[in-house]
């Protein structure tokens, strides 16, 4: 029973941050139909910013997120207004030029944290990084609670702005229905710059968390680009419970098949790929398309 | 014209595949990593620029090719007649991830083929009769440069020839067809999941031959180095660059790829600065010419020629 | 016509001849030797130590005349090519020393996976390679022109199992010992495992293994892992990793509140980056490498003093080892007395460098062409300290068994 308590609840700590790393790449497809392949430098970048803000100016990583958020958000609507007009898929389907033009970005994001802080790793150590506590039986380090709870904060604001403000409306409408949208007076170059700085900030927060649980190099970000993709395809695209719910399938998935199979952990990776194909095949609006079908089908 | 571009192709093909006899070694090795290059660009361009279905996974039919020819060849095959073993291989597996994957549009077939790719790594480090993560060599025997050097030019040549064979047929149409709306094809009786199989088998066969040529000439292979995701980049990278959808872009492509890292290693200042350059460059196409050099070049042949009109030229404009 | 025709060819033969021997004799003033080195890319970091080194292993050659081959001094020609940590290159680069550049020997790079690719090379000119950059067992053995100055790590594991059963012998631990070995999915990682498990099938008495997982490089997330090795309730901990994957590991090791009697993340342990990430949760750890500045021999001393007055820094690993690897190839042009590939091939295999600043002071090849050297193990101490305590003889401090709670 214990174990299962454990899995649970490192499993939703798990979760936390992977939801904020879906989203930032969620919400821009949403509204652009554009798939960020420059999402994993971006968070690389946060996490770098981070680590600059730490050693130069001793602020808390933490704290620091306050600085990183809006700084992240400024950084992605610039990134729009230089590429983005180019971007914006026509319609519905997404370009494979923007997927590549992205990459690019990508690319060039990494050379110039090789310049600037080099190839060696770095990692963020805070007087509490190393403390734990226990919670319901569980032990777990300070560090990943607060991680977490930064994320719900991150989550839960993204969530008050998507329905309770006109903005959050105009950008569910754009994500929709864009041509619907913009007949309806909604400005969809100005949604597509502010969603494309929320996109970025999410990137950049959740690259700068990952900057206190790890050590890292400028070709960090790689790996969670996979598990990103992984989750946005399970949870859908077009809400933040769907990130959030695809988040905790993955990780529940990673912490079970650990816990209870002894599938060694090596291939755990391969795993997540597979799920990531048979999802894409099997359900193209993810785990909520499923649902739906079901409700649909139960009200008849 | 025609004869004018037919020197243009052939004259090249002839100075490379005489080479060997006045070129130095360090020259013939660039080149052989020129002709791998091409024939990969090429080979991909088949089903991502023709038909415009982006795979980033195609490392994994390299490798399949290169495995292939090594576990075969340790059982005492003679290497090269491993080759055709190792296209089949991989022809069929790109026709079983296709048959679910091709149901997928645009960038979630992209996305797709990056699981298949990395998947395929993960396994082929974790399994032992792959040799592991340390990879396998091949038995110790006869190694002939010459041999090498001449049969990987030949695949390159016969790559792009193969190019130009299927732009200009029915079924190259098809693929063009597809790319450009793929319901209006559909609704014309084309039956675009077989086209794309078909083009996918054919470009992860040659994709495997190469592999397998890459075996012997280096004749020790890792999961690292052949299923590598880098790999799968660049392959992209190369067509891109150059040009989709052309034949000539891909070589244009691997060319310019090629070259870049050659003349980047000699000057210490930018050695670190290839993500800079592959980045930018990647950047500028999209933004400004996503045709590519090819289309760039076409562009201003079409300047030229509209200027020249307008000048009077030959014809007068009286 | 005729006369005066064949008169002028012959001049021509003649003065080709006189040529072509004077400018053979001009090309052997000089030892020409290659090195393949990844100066850029992922490996370039220790790549570029492993030139910075080299280079000055040969200045100090040259600076004293050059190496004396049979009664003449004759410089070393070092010729150093950047394969930007791609294998086909790096083996690419090799040929192309050899065929073009013609060298005498050649150095091989770091990195198993880059030296795995050279290493096929050598076999196929007959020319002596050299690599002081990998020790993965795989590339020795299957050639006689091959060499490596650095120890098989499968030997690094057994080091640290014959450290164990000393720890047990001296009554520190008491067997006995469940082993809980993690590895990465390298060759390294595989070597690693191999030798630990090697050791423990030669002891099932005092040892056995209750896990033994390997992961992928640069995980997000090691909790389900390490949830494992809670669950598995070893005595011994011993995981090979790469530093990242070691201070994240560490990290959530010590948040869980995990706790083995002995720790150690095979070669890591003592990096600064380590300490800096992990402050005083890498206390006591213990780890293994080919070399340490703490090796109290003379020479070391000696090659420590040399190397802060030309670069203000302390020498690491592999610094020591690329230096070594130029000295053995120095020391066996001497005793070939020519540059005759095969003269300088036999020399290898038969020097013994008895003032070497490897770990046990002498360095000579076995007959894989692979140095079988001891090991060195040291353990970290409270407050930045550290010790090394093993090669026994060679100890500075008294190993800390089990780990204080």
């Amino acid at each position: 029973m214990q174990q299962f308590v454990s899995v649970v609840f490192n499993s939703l700590l798990a979760a936390g941050l992977y939801a904020t790393m879906a989203y930032g790449l969620a919400v821009i497809y949403g509204v652009m139909r554009i798939i960020n392949l420059a999402h994993a430098g971006v968070m690389m970048l946060g996490a770098y910013v981070t680590f600059a803000l730490f050693t130069r100016f001793s602020l808390d990583p933490f704290l620091g997120l306050v600085v990183v958020a809006p700084l992240f958000f400024v950084f992605g609507v610039v990134l729009y207004r230089l590429f983005g007009k180019r971007m914006a898929g026509s319609g519905t389907a997404p370009s494979i030029e923007s997927l590549l033009l992205l990459f690019g970005v990508w690319l060039v994001l990494q050379n110039a944290a090789y310049v600037v802080w080099t190839g060696d790793t770095q990692s963020i150590l805070t007087s509490y990084t190393m403390k734990s506590i226990k919670i319901a039986g569980v032990r777990v380090g300070v560090v990943s609670v607060f991680v977490f709870l930064a994320s719900l904060i991150s989550l839960v604001f993204l969530n008050v702005l998507l329905t309770r403000t006109y903005l959050g409306k105009a950008i569910r409408a754009v994500t929709q229905n864009r041509d619907a949208a913009r007949l309806s007076g909604v400005n969809a170059d100005r949604i597509s710059a502010i969603a494309f700085g929320l996109g970025t900030a999410f990137a950049g927060i959740a690259g700068a968390m990952f900057s206190t649980l790890m050590a890292f190099t400028p070709d960090f970000g790689r790996s969670f680009l996979l598990k990103a993709f992984c989750i946005i395809v399970l949870g859908g695209m077009e809400s933040v419970t769907g990130v959030a719910t695809g988040a905790l399938v993955l990780a529940l998935l990673e912490n079970g098949l650990a816990a209870y199979t002894t599938v060694p952990t090596s291939l755990q990776d391969a795993v997540s790929f597979a799920l990531l194909f048979v999802a894409l095949v099997a359900l193209p609006r993810g785990l909520p398309g499923l649902l739906a079908r079901f409700e649909r089908r139960s009200t008849r | 014209m025609k004869v004018f571009r037919s020197v243009l192709w052939t004259a090249p093909a002839l100075f490379v595949l005489a080479a060997p006899s006045f070129l130095d070694r360090g020259t013939l090795n660039d080149l052989w990593s020129l002709a791998f290059a091409v024939t990969l660009a090429s080979a991909w361009n088949l089903l991502g620029g023709f038909a415009g279905q982006v795979s980033l996974g195609y490392s994994a039919f390299l490798g399949i090719g290169a495995y292939t020819t090594v576990l075969l060849s340790l059982r005492g095959f003679d290497p090269f007649l491993t080759l055709p073993l190792g296209a089949i291989i991989a022809a069929i597996f790109s026709v079983a991830i296709g048959l679910p994957a091709f149901r997928l549009r645009g960038p979630y077939f992209t996305i797709a083929t990056i699981g298949v790719g990395e998947a395929v790594r993960v396994c082929a480090a974790s399994v032992s009769f792959t040799g592991g993560s340390s990879g396998i060599r091949m038995p110790a025997g006869s190694f002939d440069f010459n041999r090498n050097y001449l049969s990987m030019v030949i695949l390159a040549i016969l790559t792009v020839a193969l190019a130009a064979y299927v732009k200009r047929s029915a079924f190259g149409r098809a693929l063009a067809a597809i790319k450009q709306d793929i319901d209006a094809a559909e609704a014309l009786g084309v039956n675009s999941t077989r086209f794309k199989l078909a083009a996918h088998a054919l470009s992860a066969a040659v994709v495997a031959v190469a592999g397998s040529l890459y075996a012997i000439n280096f004749q020790y292979i890792a999961p690292g180095s052949v299923f590598d995701f880098q790999l799968s980049l660049s392959i992209v990278l190369m067509p891109i660059i150059g040009g989709v959808g052309s034949v000539v872009g891909p070589v244009l492509g691997a060319l310019i790829v090629s070259t870049l890292q050659i003349k980047l290693l000699s000057m210490p200042v930018l050695r670190d600065s290839f993500l800079f350059i592959y980045g930018g460059l990647l950047i500028f196409v999209m933004l400004y010419e996503p045709k590519g050099l090819v289309g760039i070049g076409r562009r201003l042949w079409a300047l030229g020629a509209a200027t020249f009109r307008s000048k009077g030229g030959i014809v007068d404009a009286a | 016509m005729h006369a005066s025709r064949s008169w002028r060819v012959l001049f021509q033969a003649a003065f080709l001849l006189l040529f072509v021997t004077i400018s053979a004799r001009a090309q052997d003033s000089e030892i020409r030797i290659g090195a393949v080195l990844p100066l850029t890319g992922k490996e370039s970091k220790i790549g570029g130590a492993f030139k910075a080194a080299t280079e000055l292993a040969v200045k100090e050659v040259n600076d004293a005349g050059g190496v004396d081959v049979h009664g003449r001094k004759m410089k070393i020609d070092l010729r150093l090519l950047d394969d930007t940590s791609d294998a086909a290159k790096s083996a690419q680069l090799v040929e192309q020393l050899i065929v073009q550049q013609k060298v005498h020997a050649v150095i091989g790079g770091y990195g198993s996976q880059l030296v795995q690719a050279q290493s096929v090379v050598p076999e196929r000119y007959g020319i002596p390679f050299i690599s002081g950059g990998a020790g993965a067992s795989a590339i020795y053995g299957r050639s006689k022109w091959v060499f490596g100055t650095l120890s098989p790590v499968e030997n690094l594991a057994q080091t640290q199992m014959e450290f164990l059963t000393d720890l047990v012998k001296t009554g520190k631990l008491k067997a006995p010992l469940k082993i809980s070995l993690l590895r990465e999915n390298t060759e390294h990682g595989k070597d690693f495992e191999k030798g630990v498990s090697d050791f423990v099938r030669a002891h099932p008495k005092q040892y056995s293994i209750v896990l033994d997982e390997s992961f992928e490089l640069y995980a997000p997330d090691f909790k389900p892992l390490l949830g494992r090795v809670e669950a598995a309730r070893g005595d011994i901990f011993m995981c090979d990793a790469h530093l990242e994957d070691y201070i994240a590991m560490h990290r959530t090791y010590t948040q869980m509140g995990l706790y083995h009697q002995m720790v150690t993340y095979g070669a890591r342990g003592a990096d600064e980056a380590g300490r800096k990430g992990l402050g005083a949760a890498t206390d006591y750890i213990f780890a293994s490498g080919w070399w340490s500045e703490l090796l109290p021999y003379p020479q070391v001393k000696a090659f420590s003093a040399k190397w802060k007055a030309a670069t203000g820094n302390a020498p690491q690993w592999y610094h020591a080892c690329a230096y070594e690897t130029v000295r053995a190839l120095v020391t066996a042009l001497h005793k070939a007395g020519s540059l005759e590939p095969e003269a300088i091939r036999n020399a290898l295999a038969s020097i013994e460098l008895k003032d070497s600043i490897l770990p046990g002071g002498v360095l000579k090849f076995s007959k894989t062409g692979e140095a079988m050297l001891p090991f060195v193990v040291t353990q970290n101490k409270p407050e930045g300290k550290l010790d090394l305590v093993w090669p026994k003889a060679d100890r500075t401090g008294d190993p800390v068994a089990p780990i204080p709670r």
